[in-house]
């Protein structure tokens, strides 16, 4: 251990305030070490390393990922883009989903190990997605193997269930799965508007023929600066088809994909939730096309992914925490 | 009782380690003066306010929500003798995630609103007040509230942040949150505000001020004022405790910009206490 580094964070760190900030400068990946070792031995906190400084916080901090309620850390969820081509073309689609989308499905087999991983990191629960997942035609292998490990919900336009898919569909397990089906307004016109002539008809077909099989069946809606009033006939519509709560979900566009308007998300604006395609491990499902959101190239191995994740979130929580309590009213 | 009292004693609420040095700071600068001063230090504004009340301390560093109290509770006798010239420009923002189409308070109606701990004048009071006077009330929206830190009036800007993070988390479309800790994210560099746009802020109204009973001899206010409103910038001493303190110049207090938040803490009932 430097002896000239340790006295210079023993004067640093000791004139520094409890509960600010000081940077302290350093040499090499090795002095980065030497700096992390001594903050973990003195009960200070490294915040941030820097190309030729270490930002250290004066004194232990409460995790922040710990004060997450359990269901919104890194992790508790997993997301998989099982492929990226889709039989619609929304004018917002988040990761530019279309019939000429290439379609990067993930490997069957990768498609297990993953799975088996999940397991074995502590992941709670499923969200597979796409794309239209249902064109995938092993996508019912896929959910029972999914659904016999982990609670499982799948993202669907219920527009693709005919002929052998259907009786694909019909097998699949009723218990641990969930049909999230997407359905944009009330009537027609918003619907059709962005995701194509027809397709609101045929999605609340689909909505019946999942609800009619006895699977359950959650609606999501993605609204946009034209929604106006829609969510509260589409509430109605709700009642109507006898949906709970946690049936029902509301959420704006983001401005990702294809979209020219909607949210602005980024890594430090999102809580992440694992996502995971044919291309790596992404920060968000909602932005799983934007190379700046994209995390590693492989998920393996995915403990490891999703504790970088994790590391990731509270570095940039204890600075937000450090920041926001500089408020000087003494 | 402050007259028999060699030294003026302020009161100071110890939201954070960080206000020794300060309060340290200024009791060295006042040494050599006319009138010397020490301090004590609080673990809530409102233990503060019954000691000024009671005589403990000559002077009180008051939040605006304090000073609103303490003339309420001292029959408007209580004065409001300086001040930081940046608690006259203090604001609340309603911060959205950009592309969420809200722009002015009206757009609010329907959305699920994030406001701060009760006792923060900037993070909850005067937004629910801004809100209905603008014809919003906690009817027409959802009030996603955060409690954090109550005592010490939002100083920690931990309800702010806890608020901000409510938007970030898609528990809220907007937070109202202190232009000194929107300030405080902005200059630091996060990342997060990146995503963030103040879709609505208010006039600007008054923070802090240092408050004394009318028991306190004048001549002694006066001096100890004039001394403090001598504190130079381009002296590295005294402007490294400007700094500490968040301003660059002590102002005499104006009591015009406490009248949004008197009108805010009289209609929602809590002028007196809660």
């Amino acid at each position: 251990m430097s002896f000239a580094l340790v006295s210079r964070l023993i004067e640093q760190v000791g004139a520094t305030p409890a509960g600010s900030t000081c940077l302290v400068s350093v040499d090499g990946p090795g002095e980065v070490e030497v700096v992390a070792t001594w903050c973990d031995s003195t009960g200070n906190v490294v915040l941030a390393v820097h190309a030729d400084a270490v930002e250290i916080h004066r004194g232990r901090v409460a995790d922040p990922i710990a004060a997450l309620p359990e269901d919104r850390r890194p992790g508790y969820r997993l997301w998989i883009y099982t492929n990226f081509h889709c039989n619609l073309a929304c004018d917002y689609c988040c990761v530019a989903s279309s019939p000429r989308a290439v379609p990067r499905v993930i490997p069957v087999d990768e498609f297990g190990e993953l799975i088996d991983e999940a397991v074995e990191a502590g992941v709670r629960e499923l969200y597979l997605t796409g794309g239209e997942p249902f064109l995938v035609l092993d996508l019912d292998e896929r959910l029972t193997l999914a659904t016999s490990r982990l609670p499982t919900t799948v993202l669907t336009n219920a527009m693709v269930w005919t002929g052998e898919r259907r009786r694909r569909l019909e097998r699949l397990p009723r218990e641990g799965l969930t049909m999230q089906i997407s359905l944009d307004s009330a009537d027609p016109d918003l619907h059709d508007r962005h995701r194509g002539d027809g397709s609101h008809a045929k999605a609340l077909a689909g909505i019946h023929v999942a609800l009619d099989l006895g699977f359950n069946v959650r609606v999501a809606a993605t609204m946009g600066s034209d929604a106006g009033t829609e969510e509260e006939k589409l509430v109605a519509l709700f009642d109507e088809l006898g949906l709970r709560d946690d049936q029902r979900v509301v959420r704006r566009v983001a401005r990702q994909g294809v979209a020219n308007a909607g949210l602005s998300v980024s890594r430090a604006s999102l809580l992440p939730e694992v996502c995971v395609t044919a291309d790596g491990v992404w920060w968000h499902p909602v932005a799983a096309a934007d190379p700046a959101m994209k995390v590693r190239d492989s998920w393996r191995p995915l403990r490891a992914t999703i504790d970088e994740m994790t590391d990731e979130l509270r570095a940039h929580r204890l600075r937000g925490d450090v920041l926001a309590s500089t408020f000087p009213c003494a | 009782m402050s007259e028999a009292r060699d030294e003026l004693v302020v009161g100071a609420v110890a939201y954070s380690a960080n206000v020794v040095p300060i309060w340290e700071g200024i009791r060295d600068y006042f040494r050599d003066s006319a009138e010397p001063m020490d301090f004590v230090l609080y673990s809530n504004y409102e233990r503060q306010v019954d000691a000024l009340l009671a005589g403990h301390i000559d002077l009180a560093w008051n939040t605006n929500v304090a000073w609103v109290r303490t003339l309420r509770k001292s029959g408007g006798t209580a004065r409001a003798l300086a001040t930081r010239d940046t608690d006259q420009t203090f604001q609340t923002f309603m911060i959205g995630r950009k592309g969420g189409g809200l722009e002015g308070l009206p757009s609010l109606a329907g959305t699920r609103v994030a406001l701060g701990s009760r006792d923060s004048g900037q993070a909850r009071i005067l937004p629910l007040w801004f809100l209905e006077r603008d014809g919003i009330t906690p009817k027409d929206v959802e009030l996603v509230i955060f409690d954090s830190d109550v005592g010490k009036h939002g100083d920690t800007g931990r309800s702010d942040l806890d608020a901000l993070r409510a938007v970030t988390e898609d528990e809220a479309d907007v937070a109202a949150v202190g232009s000194n800790t929107w300030g405080a994210l902005l200059a630091g560099g996060d990342a997060a505000t990146a995503d963030l746009e103040v879709v609505w802020e208010s006039e600007h109204y008054n923070h802090c001020n240092f408050s004394a009973l009318d028991t306190l001899d004048e001549d002694r206010a006066e001096a100890w004022v004039s001394h403090l409103l001598a504190m130079d910038w381009d002296d590295p001493d005294q402007r490294r405790i400007l700094e500490l303190e968040g301003l660059r110049q002590w102002k005499r207090a104006e009591l015009e910009g406490y009248a949004s938040l008197t009108a805010a803490m009289e209609s929602q009932g809590i002028a007196d206490g809660w």
